[in-house]
């Protein structure tokens, strides 16, 4: 009897699939006295399915297989002068699906991260309200919630490929972006709570960490789908994702997502802060700056294969992965491009598709062996497409550092390997 | 830690046992930890830590003032090195508490533990890394346990913060959370618009901000703000925008001076943010206008009165998101599907040219172009 038999016989009972089982065991046990052919892992029985593995509780908060050790963020050294104000990468080459885990979000820091009991944690809101007031982490809670899938995505994300490519490994080109589930408070509904004035046309969150971060946001996006949350893909927010509270401003720059969220000003005017002045404005070739880019631009990339994710096995089918976003809603269309551009093909989006949130695309392919100069070109519901890196420089110039979207190309070799490359 | 070190220590460690053994326990090597993060900007310790801005700590005890041979000290530091220095329990002690009273002219910009038990706390921290210190619980396990666990739990107790009630109010929609008192409000609400709403009274001088700046800021950002390694620039590069290596500083870049005040305040000196006056902060931010050439008399006194006639030049040059307005997004045209380019496409560049990926051959000395920020 055969798998295809079992799976299409309707009502086949537990008792005849018992003796089937049984059979098949027969089988080898014969073949196992004279010394069996084929794949030991198969034909000697193995450690883990003769003793007893570790109990329940082995390990009370789970943890990934000891296979799968090298599934971590990893950091550029030079990038930076002190790891407290410094930046590591999801490793986007080993994921599949729209959701980071948590352990596995990248982490920007400006001042380390700050360790605070929930206890002593308060959100205050001030400024252009009726009634500035102080809540709790209990008060937060007693406010009605929502669950939203977004993306976060640092405006430096590429950055360092402004110039041409640099990096062998999209965890480093494009790893500063995650996304997860977050449940919190509208923050429409703690600005409400304390009653804004009519003049009060910004709100500039701010964190409890050393940086005391801060950042001006318009009133618009402030009540619009701004979160206060406290918790992502379902537990408590991680210590460097802000723990216990953050701002979510889905589909704008990462920085602008405060950890560690203490207070919410409301102003007539922006403040003009440190990352919105000095960094996170967009310098262009002809000496101006552009400031307030909140929004993260239609963007892709090819996961696997990818530099860290070479091809093992040789040409025949396969499967190309990739992950598109966009900061004004959902991704509508992602094209898979061979031979660096000349010709494209629609992949398959698979998985859920939310606004602001990661898609996940494939492209299934029969490779025959040969150089391919891939690329992935992302459309969102807008009507934007991912421009070339080219078209970009065009615009802009080498030195705006920040919303650097471009078209990433991999040069995938007869041998499998892949390495990060641009073309004409 | 090095054979060296092994074996020294051994002699070492007889020798000081009986006197350490006393004073061991008067810290908690574990909360050590966590008071060490005020540290952490400046000084590793622990396996393969490396100097960097400060020296590294492992072994410190035992160890003679400046004598580390590839950390970089102040001359103060070597002198009372040569002097007789030798760190241990007792002289970390009286350094940590005052820096500056101690070695006068140490690059050491931080300013001091107010408290006895982060003191003694991390100084019990310090001490589990190095061997001329032992650590308490390796002395003598049996006899002090009992005491420490007791300690521990009456600590914990106090430490421990109730949960705070949640009640509801009279007003707002929910009628959650409490009004803000005004002293709450003060506390946090520190930030300066460049309008110049929310300066505070006071003043400081150029002279006295480069005192304050050669004390708390030059160890990173350097003597005249050109910036240590990978520290940020804060002046020059005046008309380099345009450059292809742009050097945005203070007066090169930043559009408006309430932002280095706020910033100053809010966030310096890294590591010990909240420690300056606001006197001090009007006194660096003078300083800080006088190494771009935005003022030029060192009596120049800055403050609240006159910070709004202070223009930053390149205050002009910052303008609004257009990204919709590049053509590439403008024409929202169905992008080109099949024989989109003309001839066979070519490899223009490669990462190997200049690989700088971490884990590749010599990433030690590989750095690439460009950052975060």
């Amino acid at each position: 009897m055969t798998d295809k038999t079992i799976s299409k016989t309707p009502g086949l009972s537990r008792r005849s699939l018992l003796k089937a089982g049984f059979a098949a065991g027969a089988v080898a046990g014969t073949a196992g006295a004279a010394r069996a052919a084929g794949d030991p892992l198969i034909t000697e029985i193995q450690d883990w399915n003769r003793y007893l593995g570790d109990g329940v509780q082995a390990r009370p908060y789970g943890v990934p297989s000891e296979f799968e050790a090298h599934v971590v963020r990893r950091d550029v050294e030079w990038l930076t002068a002190s790891t407290e104000s410094s930046v590591n990468f999801t490793p986007l080459h080993e994921l599949d699906g729209i959701i980071t885990p948590n352990g596995l979000c990248f982490e920007r820091h400006h001042g380390g991260i700050a360790d605070i009991n929930p206890a002593d944690h308060r959100l205050m809101i001030n400024g252009l309200v009726d009634t500035p007031l102080v809540f709790t982490m209990e008060d937060l809670k007693r406010f009605p919630r929502e669950n939203r899938v977004y993306f976060l995505e640092c405006a430096a994300n590429s950055g360092m490929e402004w110039r041409g490519s640099q990096l062998n490994g999209c965890q480093y080109t494009h790893g500063m972006v995650h996304c997860v589930m977050y449940t919190g408070v509208p923050l429409k509904l703690i600005l409400e709570e304390a009653g804004l004035k009519t003049n009060g046309k910004w709100v500039m969150p701010e964190g409890a960490d050393a940086s005391a971060m801060t950042r001006s946001i318009p009133i618009e996006k402030a009540l619009d789908d701004c979160l206060v949350a406290f918790k992502m893909n379902g537990e408590a927010l991680r210590p460097e994702q802000g723990y216990p509270l953050r701002l979510v401003v889905p589909g704008w720059e990462g920085n602008m997502w405060v950890k560690w969220l203490r207070r919410i000003e409301v102003g007539d005017e922006p403040w003009h802060q440190r990352e919105e002045t000095s960094k996170y404005t967009d310098l262009l070739e002809n000496g101006k700056a552009r400031r307030f880019t909140w929004v993260m631009d239609p963007k892709s990339v090819i996961t696997s294969p990818s530099p860290q994710a070479p091809i093992s096995h040789g040409k025949g089918p396969m499967v190309i992965s990739g992950v598109a976003w966009s900061g004004n809603g959902r991704i509508k269309r992602v094209d898979v491009s061979l031979d660096g551009g000349r010709n494209w093909k629609t992949a398959r989006l698979d998985g859920p598709s939310l606004s602001k949130a990661m898609h996940r695309f494939y492209l299934d392919i029969d490779w025959d062996g040969s150089d391919m100069l891939l690329q992935s070109r992302a459309m969102d519901e807008h009507g934007f497409f991912q421009p070339t890196k080219n078209e970009l420089r065009a615009a802009r110039g080498e030195n705006s550092i920040y919303h650097n979207n471009g078209i990433q190309t991999w040069h995938v070799k007869a041998d499998g390997m892949v390495e990060n490359v641009e073309v004409s | 830690m090095s054979k060296f070190l092994k074996a020294l220590s051994l002699g070492t460690l007889i020798a000081t046992l009986p006197l350490l053994a006393a004073t061991a326990h008067a810290g908690d090597a574990e909360k050590g930890e966590k008071v060490f993060k005020k540290c952490t900007a400046c000084h590793a310790v622990g396996e393969g830590a490396k100097n960097k801005v400060g020296p590294e700590l492992n072994e410190v005890f035992g160890r003679t003032a400046g004598s580390l041979e590839d950390y970089k000290y102040s001359k103060a530091m070597i002198d009372a090195g040569s002097g007789g220095l030798v760190w241990d329990e007792t002289t970390l002690t009286t350094y940590l508490t005052k820096p500056k009273d101690m070695v006068k002219g140490t690059k050491m910009a931080f300013a001091g533990l107010k408290k006895q038990e982060d003191l003694e706390n991390v100084i019990a921290y310090l001490a589990t890394f190095s061997s001329a210190a032992a650590p308490a619980d390796q002395q003598s396990a049996a006899e002090p346990a009992a005491e420490e666990t007791e300690t521990a739990s009456a600590d914990t107790a106090v430490e421990a913060p109730a949960v705070p009630v949640s009640e509801t109010r009279d007003g707002g929609v929910f009628g959650l959370g409490r009004a803000a008192t005004e002293d709450e409000v003060a506390a946090w609400d520190i930030d300066i618009r460049p309008d110049g709403t929310g300066l505070p009274e006071g003043s400081g001088t150029v002279a006295d901000g480069e005192v304050l700046f050669t004390e708390n800021c030059a160890v990173c950002h350097g003597d005249f703000g050109e910036g240590v390694g990978r520290w940020p620039v804060l002046a020059g590069g005046q008309d380099t925008l345009t450059e292809e290596r742009p050097e945005k500083t203070i007066g090169s870049y930043w559009p408006y001076l309430s932002t280095v005040y706020d910033y100053v305040r809010r966030a310096m000196p890294y590591g010990n943010a909240r420690s300056l006056s606001d006197d001090d902060v009007y006194a660096l931010t003078a300083y800080l206008l006088y190494l771009n050439d935005l003022v030029e008399d060192e009596d120049f006194e800055l403050s609240k009165d006159n910070f709004q006639e202070i223009r930053l030049p390149n205050e002009e040059n910052f303008i609004a998101d257009d990204r919709a307005e590049e053509p590439h997004y403008a024409a929202k045209a169905e992008p080109c599907m099949s024989d989109c380019k003309d001839s066979a496409v070519e490899i223009t560049m490669r990462a190997r040219i200049l690989d700088v990926t971490p884990g590749s051959v010599d990433d030690d000395e590989a750095s690439g172009m460009g950052g975060v920020d």
